[in-house]
């Protein structure tokens, strides 16, 4: 097979098993409104407080209100589409390896990743980050009169994939552990939870915080430097931004692989 | 109360069985506490003159690091067990308990909270005290936040009984609880103190019983009342919303037993 028919088949998977889930969505209603409400409420709290801090001041740490709106819309974007397509690496750092049931995900004519990921594509929650995220980045761009370069809208897309891919491969990174420590929930979820440092601007932190937002935990790299590349035009990071999402998901996918062995030496 | 203790020490070993929660908690406590000093002194270094809503930066810190603590204290995981044994349907089990299923959830409850308090409070707060200045509380404070903090703890355990029993009407729990958390945390003065919000969404936040969870305590703490009289004033409200939410629990908990009894027909 060559690279081009793989990866249109898995197009076509993804195509797929999305429809199915979108199914499941109109299934369980009262669950997609839930989910995406709760996440939707939380965002509206988020702003609440932003707004009690600008009530204070014009500005903190040089960002303007809707400057700080528009990073926190924009940080909701690669959320958002990491939690639709990943979130089943939350159940794998639980309970898959620690209860055996990963084999299955082993036994299909797909990658393994692939395999498990699907089964929650399109996971309804995400949708509710997504579509604040998108209102919000939005609202703040007409506030702010953003007119964005011909290169920065081809750049702004790409830039959101980049971000959903860091996020997407950190987790796969925690996940993975689970192959190695049976459970991983914790350190995933450790990992995630300052994730929330992203929503602010970065120059808020303490410079050490900052440097392990930026280089240990990237982070930095989801909202705060293409946000401050598309309001300021600072594109000093810019270039590290596609050199940390190349390593880190090799990294994830290597470590990944790695585990993937070792569970299997194991079950046999 | 012989009968219950059981629970709770079932409750405290499932806890040390899973260790790892500490760590958990510690990270979502140090992280939020970190987000929203960062944002606070970012505001005063913003301000010619100091006090915000009546709090200077030592006394805010303060606020904000125990109001995440308190709010530590009384995840007691009552919403998750209850909502999990809901759609195992262990819950049937317990129904056949000469015991009564709520009473014997707040004692399994308790013992995490105290851990937590131990295992967890006590180190996030001697690392933030070791980096950050904060105030120190008076006696009165102190004996005030007690009694406070005990109030406080029966309506967090009310508000966690009622979301696990959420649990029969919908199989995203997970959302439900996405909802608590942010919502409740909120209007529990969790993120923010109460004296900082805009007029009408401290009315709302006043009108709710969550601000009896973090905002009453901590301002008995700081010594933010009226005299005697306004302390009285902010425990009689805790109380009267704690026979409130225990009132509703247990009217809550009768129909969702008759639900169950339908279910099993």
């Amino acid at each position: 097979m060559t690279p081009l028919t793989t990866a249109s088949r898995y197009a076509r998977l993804t195509w797929h098993l999305s429809a199915v889930s979108v199914h499941r969505l109109t299934e369980y209603r009262m669950d997609f409104l839930l989910g995406a409400g709760g996440l939707l409420l939380r965002v509206i709290c988020q702003i609440a407080v932003i707004d009690m801090v600008f009530r204070q001041v014009p500005q903190i740490a040089g960002w303007r209100y809707h400057e700080v709106l528009f990073l926190l819309g924009f940080s909701l974007l690669p959320r958002g589409l990491d939690r639709m397509f990943t979130d089943q690496l939350w159940i794998l750092a639980r309970k898959l390896v620690q209860n055996g049931e990963f084999f299955r995900y082993l036994i299909r004519p797909v990658h393994p990743l692939f395999s498990l990921l699907s089964e929650r594509f399109l996971y309804p929650d995400g949708f509710g980050e997504l579509l604040t995220g998108i209102a919000l980045t939005w609202y703040a761009a007409e506030h702010l009169d953003l007119s964005l370069s011909a290169v920065q809208w081809l750049l702004a897309p790409l830039l959101v994939l980049c971000g959903t891919l860091i996020l997407a491969a950190l987790k796969t990174l925690f996940a993975s552990l689970a192959f190695w420590t049976t459970s991983s929930f914790p350190a995933l979820y450790a990992a995630n939870q300052l994730g929330d440092f992203s929503g602010y601007p970065l120059d808020l932190y303490h410079p050490s915080l900052r440097w392990l937002l930026t280089w240990l935990l990237p982070y930095a790299f989801t909202a705060y430097v293409p946000a401050s590349y598309l309001l300021f035009g600072h594109a000093a990071m810019l270039p590290w931004l596609f050199v940390v999402t190349a390593g880190l998901v090799t990294l994830a996918l290597v470590v990944w692989h790695r585990g993937v062995d070792r569970y299997e030496m194991t079950g046999s | 109360m012989n009968r219950y203790t059981p629970f709770a020490t079932a409750g405290l070993q499932s806890l040390l069985q899973y260790r790892s929660t500490f760590l958990i908690s510690a990270v979502t406590a140090t992280t939020a506490v970190g987000v929203q000093v960062f944002l606070w002194r970012a505001v005063y270094a913003g301000r010619e003159s100091g006090l915000l809503g009546g709090y200077d930066l030592p006394t805010l810190t303060t606020y904000v690091l125990l109001a995440q603590i308190l709010g530590l204290v009384q995840a007691n995981r009552v919403d998750e067990e209850v909502s999990g044994e809901v759609q195992r349907g262990d819950i049937a089990v317990s129904l056949l308990r000469p015991v009564s299923y709520p009473l014997s959830r707040f004692a399994a409850g308790l013992p995490v909270s105290l851990t937590n308090a131990a295992l967890v409070a006590v180190p996030v707060l001697l690392l933030y005290a070791f980096l950050l200045p904060l105030t120190a509380p008076t006696w009165t404070g102190v004996l005030l936040f007690a009694c406070s903090a005990a109030l406080s703890l029966v309506i967090g355990f009310g508000v966690n009984l009622l979301v696990g029993l959420a649990g029969f009407v919908t199989t995203n729990i997970w959302g439900v609880r996405v909802v608590k958390d942010s919502v409740v945390a909120f209007f529990a003065g969790q993120v923010v103190p109460l004296a900082l919000m805009p007029g009408p969404l401290a009315a709302v936040a006043h009108a709710l019983p969550f601000q009896g969870m973090i905002d009453g305590p901590l301002r008995l703490l700081l010594g933010r009342y009226d005299g005697l009289l306004g302390a009285a004033g902010i425990l009689a409200v805790q109380l009267g919303w704690a026979l409130a939410l225990t009132a509703l629990a247990a009217y809550a908990w009768r129909g969702a037993v008759r639900r169950v009894e339908v279910l099993g027909g």
